[in-house]
């Protein structure tokens, strides 16, 4: 009894420790938790960011709005001849998407699945060194669960992790810890897509007899039955033959620039056939 | 009790607020982690249990939200409170480049600490060259505001408690 009074600082200390110690351990041997406390921490946290996050986005709003119409006529004579440039093209793109539906008739192929989609707003950014995670407005009462792909046109983004009531945290693809099985469009070629912080993306475990090249496009295999076949993931920006190993080095970009997520779309009802 | 009961909304304000300044300032290319310097401060100027509490809301707030492995950074601030709260005794506490030193040792700890872990639990592939200038540029960072961080609250603890700042 002496010993523990005497000592009770040290050992209430120790305790703290040992308890972060134990959470650590526990997330490691069962993945990461779905917690009430979590949950009641992320509850917390989303009407502060939302708060903080509104009033930015209302600052810069305005300053686009008001002060930076300098320079607005020029663009607009440029926007409006890349309008009827993309008209063009589009009307091709037409084209070759009524083909392709016909030869798909011919070859009996049809839709596996019955995509919806769950619209939502990015609240926060939580990114440290080792990182990539925000935290989005929606939560389970609008139907989200975690695992479901998390996606910002043109392609997808990552998935979610954590899902509490109104507020989900998503881990983004260039989080360290993210691993997807992708392909590469052109060839079928078939790797691992692994983050890479602020470098982007890496494409592993392609062996040197490949043919990737820049510029390919990398899409989701649709493997392991999280992510959907055929999305978007990212661009080859280099490809590195020189190291001594076995497998290429490849780096690859993604389509879309995370410092400027606003809006995300989350695939909700992947595994719902059609019959 | 004001104290502990104040704790975990004062935690979930300040993250919320770093994480939005990283985010204007640094688009999340680095992170400025304005609550490292809070558990330093604490380190340098509280008792063992108020510091040790303090160090682990913050730190468990921070792996609520933001933390890939939940206990890790509860974990490391802990760390890190102990450290500033015994070398406290060694250190001239009051001088600036006392301070940003020892703010800028303890950030690229940090660092060090959550790479070595998540290099041995994930067997990660970071690219070192890459990685240590953001972290070291987040230190120096860190380091150069932290003076700051200390001399405005020194001077709110006068404002309020009438100390002498």
């Amino acid at each position: 009894m002496f010993f523990l009074r005497k000592y009770k600082t040290i050992i209430f200390v120790a305790a703290l420790l040992v308890v972060a110690l134990i959470m650590i351990s526990y997330n490691l041997k069962y993945g990461t938790d779905q917690s009430f406390s979590r949950k009641i921490v992320l509850e917390a946290m989303a009407p502060v960011q939302k708060v903080l996050n509104y009033s930015i986005t209302g600052v810069k709003d305005n300053w686009l709005r008001y002060i930076s119409l300098v320079g607005m006529e020029a663009e607009n004579k440029n926007l409006k001849k890349q309008i009827n440039e993309l008209k063009a093209v589009l009307l091709s793109y037409q084209e070759g998407y009524q083909e392709a539906q016909r030869l798909k008739k011919l070859l009996s192929l049809s839709n596996d699945y019955n995509y919806q989609f769950i619209s939502a707003r990015v609240i926060g950014r939580e990114q440290a060194a080792l990182s990539r995670i925000i935290l989005i407005n929606k939560g389970s009462t609008d139907g989200l669960k975690a695992g479901m792909p998390v996606l910002a046109p043109p392609g997808l983004i990552g998935r979610l992790v954590d899902v509490s009531w109104h507020v989900s945290r998503v881990l983004l693809f260039i989080d360290e810890n993210s691993n997807i099985d992708a392909i590469v469009q052109r060839n079928r070629t078939q790797g691992i897509i692994s983050g890479a912080g602020s470098r982007g993306l890496i494409f592993k475990y392609i062996s040197k007899t490949q043919d990737v090249k820049e510029g390919d496009v990398i899409i989701s295999s649709g493997m392991g039955g999280v992510f959907p076949k055929g999305m978007l993931i990212g661009q080859v920006s280099h490809v590195d033959r020189q190291d001594g190993g076995l497998f290429l080095k490849i780096t690859v970009a993604p389509y879309t620039d995370f410092s400027k997520l606003e809006e995300i779309l989350i695939l909700s009802s992947d595994e719902t056939k059609i019959k | 009790m004001l104290y502990y009961l104040s704790l975990p909304f004062l935690s979930i304000l300040l993250i919320a607020l770093q994480s939005t300044v990283t985010d204007i300032i640094f688009s999340g290319r680095l992170v400025f982690e304005l609550s490292l310097i809070v558990i330093i401060y604490a380190g340098f100027h509280l008792d063992l249990i108020r510091g040790a509490i303090l160090a682990f809301v913050f730190g468990f707030v921070w792996d609520c939200v933001g933390g890939s492995v939940p206990g890790l950074y509860t974990f490391i601030y802990i760390l890190i409170f102990l450290f500033s709260f015994f070398v406290s005794d060694w250190l001239d506490t009051g001088k600036i480049y006392v301070i940003a030193c020892f703010c800028f040792l303890c950030s690229f700890l940090k660092e060090i600490i959550l790479f070595l872990f998540y290099f041995l639990a994930f067997k990660i592939d970071v690219l070192m060259n890459t990685y240590f200038v953001v972290i070291f540029l987040q230190a120096l960072i860190l380091g150069l505001f932290a003076p700051v961080f200390f001399y405005l609250t020194d001077r709110a603890e006068a404002f309020f408690y009438g100390k002498k700042a």
